[in-house]
């Protein structure tokens, strides 16, 4: 459903991306692993519209969206968790969630807009207790949960995670991963960036390891996890 | 009021807000005196051209030079503070276009003569203010121009279009200081934008850069300042008072009186 082709981006003259090729199948969980600063970020906001791209292309049910703008993108059914939740702090966590569905508001009826609320709110029950706090008085589990719901709210075809288990403890990090896999068994296709690369193989069904803005190996994720080097450098084992 | 709500949603320090009030006391005086339409009929085509004209010094002046740097598009708004004052000389030459008061005429209160426009002043600045809390809380768009101002790149993520946004910011702040200009400045000509600029950056410095309501306290507050001082010392120190207190907050207290001295960033 996405492919990517020869892509490469650019902070100033540093070049984060390099000739980068990627697909995501329909269905699946995709992720992608690789150090702190290995470009993993920089290749969802790539994906997102949110920085430009210098070569190459992104194609998503074949369509090519390479510099969309990000709002268009999001229409397309593209939803992004960004790195660090980013919820806004000051609005509540209703607001929040209604904001997820900005794009669609005007063409949806108010009825299916409440109804995804709903969904949203059986898969994260605590957000539906807290849905009049600001967003900036929840916890870290609890604003993950949020920026994911916030995310589902745009309905989207494909789900881009970037690092959601991030500061988290072993619990809350293990709520989360159920509620995406409940989404993927849905039918939701994800692409997932994460540091933990064991949790991120082991729900995975492909995995790509990136070093310096290229894929270094990429492989069914089972594969990727009985791989000495991936067991080495990135399972600490 | 216009002030922060351009800062907030864009980071731009408009220095052109003075001459959104000018247009809308130039266009008002124009409309209602050359061309003998019925005052309210004038007052409200003079404050939607003037909100236009936001719009379009965002899409012409602002827009363009988004990739280029903040200060770049500071700087722009004082090319376009210039402009607009030179339209206003080329098209209203005379030092004052009075408007007609509202309601005219005088009332005592409390023993103090008091002229009846301060009514307009305090009921429509209300209506405003109340007008504009509700856009920002109630409305799908007022609340995703404050998710653009608490975090533009997020809110980009959510599907919103933060330029699209920040070309309401500048109509609805255009729409506001056109009010402001209306009311407060019965007369007025097209040096005024200076003196009212000053005097609206001044309210939203005491309020806190980018605390909406924060300005309406800090537009208060100034306004008390300065009828105490010409009332106590001399009218003839009422106009200095802006500078003086607008330089002082920011030397002690940059965020403002009501600002939040730190932000919550997650
Ligand atoms: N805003 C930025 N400006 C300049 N360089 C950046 C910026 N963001 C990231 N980089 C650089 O791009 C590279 C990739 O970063 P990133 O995509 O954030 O990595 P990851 O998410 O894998 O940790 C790093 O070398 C980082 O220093
Ligand atoms: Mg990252």
């Amino acid at each position: 459903m996405l492919e990517i082709r020869n892509l490469s981006a650019f902070y100033g003259r540093v070049e984060a991306l390099r000739a980068l090729d990627m697909d995501v199948l329909s269905g699946s969980i995709t992720t992608i692993i690789g150090a702190n600063g290995a470009g993993k970020s920089t290749l969802l906001r790539a994906i997102s519209g949110l920085i430009p791209t210098r070569y190459g292309s992104i194609c998503f049910f074949g369509k090519d969206i390479t510099n969309l703008h990000a709002d268009q993108i999001v229409g397309l059914g593209i939803s992004q968790v960004p790195e660090g939740r980013q919820v806004f702090g000051p609005l509540t966590v209703l607001e929040n969630l209604k904001l997820g569905a900005f794009k669609r508001a005007r063409k949806t009826p108010a009825s299916e807009i409440e109804s995804d609320l709903d969904k949203v709110y059986a898969l994260f029950p605590l957000l539906k207790d807290r849905a009049g706090q600001a967003a900036g008085t929840l916890s870290g589990g609890e604003q993950q949960m949020l920026a994911i719901g916030r995310a589902l709210m745009a309905k989207p075809r494909l789900l881009l995670l970037d690092e959601p288990s991030m500061g988290l403890a072993p619990k809350v990090i293990q709520e989360i991963f159920a509620g995406l896999a409940d989404l993927h068994r849905e039918g939701l296709t994800i692409l997932l960036v994460e540091q933990d690369a064991k949790i991120a193989l082991k729900m995975s069904d492909y995995g790509y390891v990136l070093k310096t803005g290229k894929v270094a190996l990429e492989d069914e994720s089972c594969k990727l996890l009985e791989n000495e080097q991936v067991q080495k450098i990135y399972l600490g084992a | 009021m216009g002030f922060n709500i351009i800062f907030s949603s864009t980071g731009v320090i408009n220095f052109a807000q003075g001459e959104f009030c000018m247009f809308g006391g130039l266009f008002a005086f124009t409309l209602a005196v050359t061309a003998h339409l019925p005052l309210v009929l004038a007052v409200i085509l003079a404050i939607l051209i003037t909100g236009l004209i936001g719009v379009l010094t965002e899409r012409l002046i602002i827009h363009p030079l988004r990739h280029i740097s903040m200060l770049v598009m500071i700087i722009a708004t004082v090319g376009a503070s210039i402009l607009f004052k030179a339209v206003g000389r080329i098209f209203w030459p005379l030092e004052s276009n009075p408007l007609p008061q509202f309601t005219s005429g005088q009332v005592r209160l409390l023993g103090i003569t008091v002229s009846r426009q301060i009514f307009w002043v305090i009921g429509l600045t209300a209506i405003a203010v109340a007008a504009v809390y509700i856009f920002y809380n109630r409305t799908r768009t007022g609340i995703a121009m404050r998710a653009c101002s608490i975090n533009p790149q997020a809110a980009s993520l959510m599907g919103i279009n933060v330029q699209r946004m920040a070309m309401y910011a500048f109509g609805l702040s255009a729409l506001l200081g056109a009010l402001a200009g209306l009311v407060n400045a019965p007369s007025t000509n097209y040096h005024i934008g200076f003196y009212l600029g000053i005097k609206g950056f001044t309210a939203a410095v005491i309020g806190g850069l980018g605390n909406i309501f924060g300005a309406v306290l800090g537009g208060i507050a100034l306004g008390l300042v300065e009828e105490l001082v010409a009332g106590i010392i001399s009218s003839g120190y009422r106009d200095l008072i802006a500078a003086v207190i607008l330089i002082t907050v920011l030397l002690v207290r940059p965020a403002g009186l009501l600002g939040k001295r730190d932000v919550v960033k997650v």
